[in-house]
């Protein structure tokens, strides 16, 4: 599964961190950064990963 | 097969209705996920799963034919970040939202946190105090304006200003007509705010109207602009900070929980939000053919978003009319909406509400309310007055 960052749309709420700290972190400077290569999500944290997608308040992560 | 559309002549914006919504609400959801309003000629969708899904659907469910149940209100707010479609809607929203992302917003934090530790004390050394005019409506006003950089003058309006905005969001009944001229004036107002060199320089307002002089928006478009920051952002706090004292002073076990274990206060406010849904309702235009739960809409209809129903949806939360600040998924509300138009200013609601409550949390020990009158409003979820009596 892949995760694609919508780096326009994101705001850095960061309701994915939230919900998924393995794969998403808000950096010292409010930026976001994945936790994972790439847009593929390591095996295991697909539904961690589906969480972050819900629960993106605007729109910006996309499942692929 | 056919489904016969299910269909009611209820009238959802009676003072009934509104000053006790949630029993109807619960009405709607089990009757199907999408109930024709006779009265309103819009679909009412209720369900948490159906508004997300609508929500998240920005192309069949748009905006830009407007969000309110009334054609003028939809032509003259076009143009705004609430009412338009990608791609303008990225590259407006990405303009107006730059100031209030959270990354944005850090450097206001040690601002606010002293603006109302001050408030708090001041609310200490009253004891009593009336919880909506002198808190929910005092913190959100004495920190927008100056931000948005608006001069000293016509500051005594906003309240009004953004109250007849809402009002004018739900359908044109008397309660949107009585506040026509209020927001004719506003309209004025806007229009020769954004003169060059009305806005404080460094403000947010100033930068957008920098932004229209280099051309990256529309000259025309400022008023609207400007009204996206000051009209959605102070009677939707003002209701979710009065639920939110009302709540934790009907709660002392709960405000005892969280003065014990500060790292709840993001979810006080959140669970404040889901509980009593600032914003009612909000409405989209179908641009096709399509479906909710089985029941066609036709292309052309309009489909009313219930966030204030999704957010007791049975559904999808355990024991939804119980105030719980230790709820787990309070965060999943959909009271600032969700999806492309996911409230932009949320970030700064965050802010105001966490400041607030870190204040609390260190000064306020025994939190009392007494009985909240409610306001009879369109769109907002609005409390008149709430008695509180703070002790430290
Ligand atoms: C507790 C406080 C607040 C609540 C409950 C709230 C609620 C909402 C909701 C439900 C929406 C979605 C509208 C839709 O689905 O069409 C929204 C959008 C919006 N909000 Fe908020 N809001 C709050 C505070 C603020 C503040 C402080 C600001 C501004 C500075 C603001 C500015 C906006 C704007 C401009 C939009 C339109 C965004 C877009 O369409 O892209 N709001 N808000
Ligand atoms: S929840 Fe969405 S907007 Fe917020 S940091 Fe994550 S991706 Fe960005």
């Amino acid at each position: 599964m892949d995760i694609h960052v919508d780096y326009a749309r994101c705001e850095g709420h960061g309701l994915c961190e939230e919900v998924a700290s393995s794969l998403f972190r808000l950096d010292d400077e409010g930026e976001l950064v994945t936790l994972f290569d790439g847009e593929r999500v390591p095996e295991g944290y697909e539904d961690d990963a589906m969480r972050a997608v819900r629960a993106c308040p605007v729109s910006a992560l996309r499942a692929q | 097969m056919t489904t016969l559309a299910p269909s009611t002549d209820l009238d959802f914006y009676s003072e009934e209705v509104i000053l006790n919504p949630y029993d109807t609400y619960r009405r709607l959801r089990d009757t199907a996920p999408a109930v024709w309003l006779e009265r309103y000629q819009v679909w009412a969708v209720t369900r948490y799963d159906d508004v997300y899904a609508a929500l998240h659907d920005h192309r069949t469910f748009a905006s830009g034919y407007g969000v309110a149940l009334n054609d003028p209100l939809n032509e003259k707010m076009k143009g705004s970040a609430l009412v338009s479609d990608p791609p303008y809607h990225d590259h407006v929203r990405g303009v107006m939202g730059g100031p209030l992302t959270p990354r944005a917003l850090r450097k206001h934090h040690d601002y606010f946190q002293e603006r109302a530790d001050a408030l708090i004390d001041h609310l200490l050394e009253l004891g009593r105090f009336d919880g909506v005019r002198d808190f929910a409506q005092i913190f959100p006003l004495s920190v927008v304006p100056d931000l948005l950089g608006w001069p000293a003058e016509g500051r005594e309006h906003f309240l009004d200003w953004a109250s007849a905005g809402f009002q004018a969001l739900g359908p044109m009944n008397e309660r949107a007509l009585r506040d026509l001229p209020t927001l004719k004036g506003m309209w004025e107002y806007m229009a020769e705010i954004v003169r060059p060199g009305r806005l404080a320089p460094g403000s947010w307002g100033a930068a957008l109207v920098e932004a229209a002089e280099k051309g990256e928006v529309d000259k025309q478009l400022l008023p609207a602009l400007i009204g996206d920051y000051l009209v959605p952002s102070l009677d939707t706090t003002v209701s979710a900070l009065s639920t939110m004292l009302w709540q934790l002073g009907e709660n002392p076990d709960q405000w005892r929980m969280v003065r014990e274990d500060p790292s709840l206060i993001p979810n006080v406010l959140n669970e404040s939000i889901r509980y009593e849904a600032p914003i009612r309702a909000l409405s989209r235009y179908v641009t096709e053919d399509t479906e909710i739960g089985g029941i066609p809409l036709a292309r052309g209809s309009r489909a009313l978003m219930v966030y204030a129903s999704a957010n007791r949806d049975e559904r999808h939360w355990k024991d939804p009319d119980t105030f719980d600040v230790t709820r787990s998924n309070a965060n999943t509300h959909v009271g600032f909406g969700h999806g492309i138009h996911g409230c932009v200013g949320q970030g700064l609601a965050r802010l105001e509400g966490h400041s607030l409550l870190n204040a609390l949390v260190r000064k306020v020990a025994r939190i009392e309310v007494g009985q909240p009158t409610w306001r009879v409003h369109n769109t907002i979820r609005a409390m008149t007055t709430l008695p509180v009596e703070f002790s430290a």
